[in-house]
């Protein structure tokens, strides 16, 4: 449920905003790293550290366009569930400003928190029945690494960007971003906790661009 | 005997004690080597027992030791991988890293003086983070982390950060109760890179020093040339700590005991290093272990051997004494039987010589009187001789002069016969033994009397096998022969017969002389080989009574005899019984040593 839940939202506000102004649109590719066998013990883990880098396993990037604000009022809330201890989904873009709900989907307790500067905060041990949904107010862009004080092996991360203008990529690495404002902007790619590539792009309208990430 | 010499008394206890000395130093020298032994073998035996009993206690005090450290280590372990701990190193959240331990380390650290009561607790006292360098991470404030000056903070501080976990001791300058701690830093390996990014330092409060553990072992440790002992007073433990500065660089990594004095009482001390391998200096376990019980045992049980020995030394003295005693009884008593034997000997020596003398004086006397005697009886016979050749005297003259004559002959036989027999009372007579041909001598003799003339007309029957060999001088035997067949021709009857018969029975050859003569008279046989013994012959018979005698006396000094078998009337038996001559031996035994009388 959840999962179309994610699905469906990137879908509505497409639609909103093709709705509003038929807006430039951005697709391309990233080239994401080859898929690694990971070391055992990560495995089943999403966020993998290859080098005191995290990374998705298997590979995703989050492409935006920094410098477009976007709109900033009542953004919805997200949500980031703890599934088979794991965070769900392991990598989580949104714009600075937006709640994200903690759901314990798990028979057990779980206590996320973070100490990432971008934002600290410690939910403190709650059931799956908890209720309200634990959440967290993320006001400030950067990446926020999640951790579960029970299960040390659990690692989520959530990209908080000054931008309502990100895509997550497929698994082989195609993005689309639409409903792009016109101007000039830096494309960044973020494919890991020390990698973002990025790009000058300058949007007009109604065009669309073709840009790879090497 | 009763009254022995004073002499020989004191020779006789002198040996007496002389036995005892022996005896007693043997069994001093016994003793004391059996007691010298039993003593060494039962201090080694101590010794060893001690040691034993030192390392069982010390085992057990290192068993709890271990199992406090092995517990405290694996609670680091944990804390190491708590999720905040790594998200404050990790995320570079390090302002939280000691909030966030005080929560971890809650269980772990003593808030208050409720852990001083509980000792097994893993109470620790402070605790630090060390950054991937090995340095000291500050706290924020003192609230975090216990308290650790600066100074001390520097001695925690390790050189490069591995994967082992470090043991160490610091010495606490702020605190007096406990001066040292036990420090164990544990590595921090990042999730992220599985290197090790920093390190979990725990103070802990030496638990063996909380109490000193029952038994009379003292522990403590000794750190960077200084000693916490703190059952040892100040001075102590100054002296205790350089004798360990001596002795610890001599075999610095292994377990080592030796013998200390302090303060006048010995101790075995025992040290043994308790982080090897450490990045941390060397710290040693220092355990004294009062000898004065073990030493107090020893001179009880030397004090028991020594009354045992003495004990023992009475016994073997007094055993000694008696042994000695009844040792030399039978040297007392040969000593004075032969004190007696030497008196009886020394009088018998008197009186033989005494004897003697008499006896040799009347042995001259004799032959001295013999030689004085032949002479003028030479001279009378010769007178009588010259008378006879004269002529123109009557044939009664004659008849007496021839008489006469005769009688010069008896005189002659009898001062031979006296000389003979002074000369065996004297001992002068040597006679020279050798082989003698008695069936030639009885051969000769029968010759000699056959052309002699015969009045009696005596038969004469012989029975004896020729060549028998004796042993004797020939002419003694010959004078025995002489003697016992003129006798048995004298005291004949007339044409009466006498039997001369001999054989070899053994060792002996046995010759019997017999005559028909009268009996002698039962009262006279016991006395006719008694000197001038003559029966009761009449005067009409030739002799002197010298002859039995003399013949006897021969017989006897050439290892025979003479006896008289019987007398009855019809027949009168002598017997002679001679030695056997050896006949293969006859040179050999001729040169015999001449016997004396």
């Amino acid at each position: 449920m959840i999962c179309r839940a994610l699905l469906l939202t990137p879908v509505t506000l497409f639609a909103i905003c093709h709705l509003a102004c038929a807006q430039a649109v951005i697709e391309g590719r990233v080239e994401l790293p080859k898929t690694r066998l990971a070391p055992v013990m990560t495995k089943r883990y999403e966020i993998v550290t290859k080098g005191g880098v995290l990374a998705t396993n298997p590979p995703l990037a989050v492409v935006y366009l920094e410098g477009a604000p976007g709109k900033s009022a009542s953004l919805p809330m997200k949500q980031v569930a703890q599934k088979d201890m794991t965070f769900v989904p392991a990598l989580l873009a949104i714009q600075a400003g937006t709640t994200v709900e903690f759901p314990n989907e798990d028979d057990t307790y779980h206590n996320i928190f973070s100490y990432s500067p971008a934002k600290r905060f410690d939910l403190g041990r709650y059931r799956p029945d908890e209720r309200p949904i634990p959440s967290v107010l993320f006001d400030k862009a950067g990446l926020v690494t999640l951790r579960c004080d029970i299960h040390e092996h659990m690692r989520g991360l959530i990209l908080v960007l000054n931008t309502s203008h990100f895509a997550t990529t497929e698994p082989d690495g195609h993005f689309r971003l639409t409903n792009l404002p016109p101007g000039k902007y830096t494309l960044k790619a973020w494919v890991d906790s020390s990698t973002t590539k990025e790009q000058p792009v300058e949007i007009k309208n109604g065009s669309t661009l073709h840009i790879d990430f090497p | 005997m009763k009254q022995p010499q004073p002499s020989n008394q004191t020779g006789l206890r002198s040996y007496r004690t002389r036995l005892l000395v022996a005896m007693m130093l043997v069994v001093v020298a016994l003793t004391t080597l059996g007691l010298f032994l039993a003593q060494r073998k039962v201090a080694i035996e101590a010794h060893l027992d001690l040691l034993q009993d030192f390392r069982n206690e010390l085992a057990t005090l290192h068993g709890v030791q271990e199992l406090r450290q092995a517990a405290l280590a694996e609670r680091c372990r944990t804390l190491v991988l708590r999720p905040r701990i790594h998200a404050a190193l990790e995320d570079n959240a390090l302002d939280l890293l000691y909030p966030s331990a005080k929560d971890e380390l809650r269980d772990v650290v003593n808030s208050g003086d409720d852990a001083e009561t509980s000792e097994t607790a893993l109470s620790a006292r402070f605790y630090r983070f060390l950054d991937g360098k090995g340095a000291v991470i500050s706290p924020p404030d003192a609230e975090h982390g216990g308290e650790v000056s600066p100074e001390e903070e520097r001695a925690l501080t390790l050189p490069a950060l591995t994967e082992e976990q470090q043991l160490g001791y610091l010495w606490r300058n702020n605190s007096s109760a406990h001066a040292v701690d036990e420090i164990l830093t544990m590595p921090i390996v990042s999730t992220e890179n599985g290197e090790v990014i920093a390190a979990l330092v725990l103070g802990v409060k030496p638990a063996e020093f909380a109490r000193n553990r029952g038994g009379e072992i003292k522990s403590g440790i000794w750190l960077n040339g200084r000693l916490h002992l703190p059952a040892l007073a100040e001075g102590e433990q100054r002296a205790l700590a350089s004798e360990l500065a001596r002795a610890v660089p001599q075999a610095p990594a292994s377990e080592q005991s030796f013998e200390v004095t302090i303060n006048g009482a010995a101790q075995l001390l025992f040290y043994k290093q308790l982080n090897p391998g450490s990045l941390y200096p060397p710290v040693y376990e220092v355990a004294v272990y009062p000898l004065a019980n073990a030493i107090a045992r020893q001179r009880q049980i030397r004090w028991h051997a020594v009354i045992a020995g003495v004990a023992l030394l009475i016994v073997g003295l007094i055993a000694s004494h008696f042994l000695s005693r009844r040792l030399s009884a039978p040297v007392e008593k040969l000593a004075v039987t032969s004190q007696h034997e030497h008196t009886e000997r020394v009088r018998a020596e008197a009186a033989l010589e005494s004897t003697g003398v008499e006896l040799q004086r009347s042995a001259r006397f004799s032959a001295d009187a013999s030689h004085q005697l032949k002479t003028p009886v030479t001279v009378l016979r010769a007178g009588i001789e010259e008378l006879l050749g004269r002529e123109g005297f009557s044939s009664e003259v004659y008849d007496e002069l021839s008489a006469l004559l005769h009688q010069t002959y008896r005189i002659t036989g009898v001062v031979d016969d006296l000389l003979l027999l002074s000369r065996m009372d004297a001992g002068r007579l040597q006679i020279q033994i050798e082989s003698v041909n008695l069936s030639q001598l009885l051969e000769e003799w029968i010759d000699d009397i056959s052309a002699l003339p015969d009045d009696l007309h005596v038969k004469l029957k012989t029975n004896f096998p020729p060549g028998l060999h004796v042993s004797g001088e020939k002419r003694y035997i010959a004078l025995i022969l002489q003697n016992l067949l003129e006798n048995a021709r004298k005291y004949n009857v007339p044409g009466g017969d006498i039997c001369v018969a001999a054989e070899e029975k053994g060792e002996f050859v046995i010759l019997t002389v017999e005559n028909t003569g009268p009996a002698i008279p039962l009262g006279a046989q016991e006395h006719i080989f008694e000197r001038f013994h003559r029966g009761a012959m009449g005067e009409n018979v030739p002799g002197h009574g010298l002859g039995l005698n003399l013949a006897r006396e021969l017989a006897r000094l050439q290892g025979g005899d003479v006896r008289l078998v019987r007398s009855d009337g019809e027949c009168t038996e002598f017997e002679v019984r001679f030695r056997t001559a050896q006949r293969t031996a006859v040179s050999v035994n001729g040169g015999v040593a001449p016997q004396s009388a």
